[in-house]
């Protein structure tokens, strides 16, 4: 019994141990052997068959060295590199030449398209960020205003890499809501819609003196995969209404005594959208639901009062119902489906679909839009009455 | 190359001596019919000698003679 | 004389069966480039379809106890023709072995080990297959209860990570499609995950007490199946339009979970559960064809089998297509055709043949 006991002790011992010397894998690299990419551009080369490619990648002893660096200094925790190549994964393969490692895009925050290459059409080159297998889908995509590659090299002042910087701003969207964030897996899906057309947040640098911020200044709009034009923070924000994902943000409207302004902060919207056909004509029913709370207001007169808020209230219905209207105007304008009305018709009336769809770029102007549009002040913040001798 | 070596030399050892010893001779016969056939399935596959596959045999079998076949797209 | 002496119970078969139409959860994703966003519809039609066939299966099973497919067909069909279809359906069983191994081998090369020779994952996983096999049915019986919970567990959880994520409008407009492709969907639905359940027709042989099989059987069908749907719809709602495009839309799903940044890529989840429930598909099949065919040559034991068969089985996975392309196009039309007779109209036909001939007569004893 002894013995017996022993000898399967002795291969549980020899199991164990085999864990240790048998596990291993072929694909496994160590980390000072990955480039670890955290932002891409993609940018049209001096030679119209290429693509320039810019990778920013993360220095491995950017912690220490940051610690002591000045904004005069050219230590940056990250570094540029770039190749020219045929094709996207070409590019990202040259890049070797100067990295000596493969590029791990696994952590790779935001993919950058520069203007030339979104007005040619992005449909050549999206096809490797999806295909890719390190890639991860929730990347965002943006385009910058010029090149990709000047927007990667503006370094922002409190995050270490611009890439993280570029992608903390968009995805703080809510603020303002006068863009919003788009991802790779949304930009796929509006590629294989027909109808749709996508909209992608425009990436700008300014000069500030000696140093170059980037901020976000509008969204691009796409047809069928190229870029068609340009849209402002309003029109974006009257999108946005449409679609029910304002999440924050400012309204201004005169108050009623007409000797200032109230300010309002939107606490939370939601918008409804049906859509009807009736008597061979499209038409949108919008509901937006919208509630604030008064953040500020310029005048002396207290604005805390029911009669004052239901002209508030109007006044700023108004606004909104202006912003959507703008929205759409500029949308039918561009002739370019924005909202995703089709879609929305798709899904009600899929038979009418079939004949609309041909034909959507010649309907799509004729849809007439109902908005109806309802706002509720639900508080004050901190003062009852605005800090001023009552009259 | 090495590892089908191995691996075949290894099966035999562990499966042939106790069929000998229990005089099993059905048991290590269709044990040595399936033996030849993975032998020669594993030469040809580690020679690089093209293995027909069965699934296309039935695939030409099925669409191209009978012609029962779901339309593409 | 059944060479099986292991004996699992009714419930036990339950989760057996359960355990392995879960392990098609990936399995899916072949008619999503079909049907779009009416799969769901695609697995409760093929789930009507399937379930009574698969009740027959049970049935029979009931009342041929103890017997497995091999006896029964000798016994139903006589001597000659009966070894004929057992041959026919081991064959069946080879294939769809081939594919499933292969299957695992095509999930680790393409998402989560690229650089890994495709044949080394598939001897590791053969051989872990294998070394079950041996060991006999009772300790897959019990560890399938196990397999089934982490299944339903990690189903269930992607699905409530990405409900932020979820537009349910997704799953509009229904009957959109021609129904060709979705009859095309309901085939392949209900011949992959549920019409190979026919393989149980072997393991029902070791029930030591039939008197439960068909409502068990019908519990294990429709536990594998909701899963399914789970996974289906959870598709559906958070990709939409673009499930069609990638290779493995569970994939996608479960990599765009992201909760307050610390849950974000989760593709081991999909990863760990897909391989636990493929190695219990796989580790039946390759018992009840190691089973099938000692039954046939009249073997003692199963056990000198195993491991020629292993080999034989690993190179038919690597070699048997080229990609995963050929893999679909060709599944999707022979693969499903072939096999039809085997899962709608053999069994049932064997039903009516015993009942019409009063099988198995009581003055035969103890079958051949």
């Amino acid at each position: 019994m002894g013995k017996k006991m022993k000898l399967s002790n002795m291969k549980l011992i020899s199991c164990f141990l085999m864990l240790f010397i048998l596990s291993g894998c072929i694909g496994a690299r160590e980390i000072n052997d990955l480039e670890i990419v955290i932002g891409m551009g993609v940018d049209k080369d001096e030679n119209p068959e290429n693509i320039l490619l810019t990778a920013q990648v993360v220095k491995a002893t950017a912690g220490k060295a940051s610690e002591n660096e000045s904004r005069g200094e050219d230590s940056k925790a990250f570094w540029n590199v770039s190749s020219r190549g045929n094709s996207v994964f070409d590019a990202v393969r040259q890049i070797t030449h100067k990295t000596g490692n493969r590029l791990f895009i696994s952590h790779n925050q935001a993919v950058i398209f520069g203007k030339d290459i979104a007005k040619e059409g992005l449909q050549e080159y999206i096809d490797f960020f999806l295909r890719a297998h390190e890639m991860r889908p929730t990347a965002l995509i943006l385009i910058a205003e010029d090149r990709a590659s000047d927007v990667l090299n503006a370094k922002p002042e409190t995050e270490k890499f611009p890439a993280v910087n570029i992608a903390k701003l968009i995805k703080t969207y809510g603020f303002t809501s006068n863009f919003y964030k788009v991802n790779m897996e949304d930009f796929a899906s509006c590629l294989l819609n027909p109808t749709k057309a996508q909209l992608v947040p425009l990436v700008s640098i300014i000069q500030d003196g000696e140093y170059k911020d980037v901020y976000v200044s509008g969204m691009v709009v796409f047809k069928k995969g190229k870029m068609v034009s340009k849209l402002t923070h309003d029109d974006v924000r009257g999108l946005l209404w449409i679609l029910g994902k304002v999440k924050s943000g400012v309204i201004i409207v005169p108050s009623p005594n007409e000797q200032g302004k109230a300010v309002l902060e939107i606490i939370k919207a939601k918008s409804k959208v049906t859509p009807e056909i009736k008597d061979g004509k499209i038409v949108m029913h919008i509901k937006i639901r919208e509630e604030s709370s008064l953040s500020e207001q310029t005048t002396s007169e207290n604005l805390a009062t029911n009669e004052a808020f239901e002209k508030i209230q109007e006044a700023s219905a108004e606004v909104i119902r202006k912003e959507a209207m703008a929205a759409f105007n500029k949308s039918v304008e561009l002739n370019a489906d924005i909202f995703g009305f089709g879609e929305m018709l798709h899904k009600k009336y899929s038979k009418e679909w079939k004949t609309l769809k041909d034909n959507w770029d010649e309907i799509y102007p004729t849809i007439e839009l109902n908005i109806d549009v309802e706002t509720k002040i639900i508080k004050t913040d901190l003062l009852k009455k605005p800090a001023s001798p009552s009259e | 190359m090495i590892f089908i070596i191995l691996i075949y030399a290894f099966i035999i050892i562990i499966n042939v001596p106790g069929l000998l010893k229990r005089k099993e001779w059905r048991e290590l016969t269709a044990f040595s019919i399936l033996y030849v056939i993975a032998l020669v399935l594993g030469l040809m596959y580690v020679l690089d000698i093209p293995i027909p596959s069965p699934m296309k045999g039935l695939q030409h079998l099925i669409v191209d003679i009978l012609g029962i076949e779901y339309p593409q797209g | 004389m059944s060479i099986e002496k292991g004996k699992i119970s009714s419930q036990q078969l339950l989760f057996l069966i359960a355990g392995f139409v879960q392990g098609s959860v990936l399995l899916i994703d072949f008619t999503v480039g079909l049907t779009e966003h009416q799969t769901w519809m695609v697995i409760l039609a093929a789930l009507a379809i399937t379930t009574p066939v698969v009740l027959s299966y049970a049935v029979l099973a009931k009342r041929f106890p103890g017997m497995n497919l091999v006896q029964i067909n000798d016994m139903v069909y006589g001597r000659f023709l009966g070894k004929v279809v057992s041959v026919y359906y081991i064959f069946f069983f080879l294939m769809t072995l081939s594919f499933n191994i292969r299957d695992v081998g095509e999930l680790y090369t393409t998402f989560l080990m690229p650089d890994t020779p495709f044949v080394f994952l598939l001897v590791v996983f053969t051989a872990t297959c294998t070394y079950a096999v041996t060991k006999g049915i009772e300790v897959l019986a019990r560890i399938s209860h196990l397999f089934v919970v982490t299944g339903i567990f990690i189903l269930i959880s992607t699905f409530i990570f990405l409900i932020d994520q979820m537009d349910f409008s997704k799953f509009l407009p229904f009957f959109e499609l021609p129904f060709i492709r979705i009859f095309q969907g309901i085939h392949i639905v209900s011949m992959i995950p549920f019409g190979e359940t026919v393989a149980f027709l072997i393991i029902m042989g070791c029930l030591n007490n039939t008197e439960h099989v068909v409502k068990n059987t019908f519990f294990g069908l429709l536990i594998g199946a909701v899963s399914l749907l789970i996974g289906a719809a959870r598709n559906t709602a958070v990709l939409g339009r673009t499930q069609t495009i990638w290779t493995s839309p569970s994939f996608q799903s479960i990599r765009l979970i992201d909760i307050g940044t610390v849950l974000t890529r989760m593709d081991f989840l999909i990863g760990i559960g897909q391989t636990i429930l493929i190695f219990l598909k796989c580790s039946l099949f390759f018992y009840v064809l190691v089973v099938a065919i000692s039954q046939l040559l009249g073997l003692k034991s199963y056990l000198p089998l195993v491991l020629p068969l292993a080999a034989i089985e690993v190179i038919i996975a690597a070699t048997v297509y080229q990609s995963p392309v050929d893999h679909t196009m060709i599944t999707q039309n022979a693969g499903i055709i072939y096999s039809t007779p085997l899962v709608f109209i053999i069994p049932p036909l064997s039903l009516l043949i015993a009942k019409i001939r009063g099988l198995p007569k009581s003055e035969r004893g103890k079958g051949t």
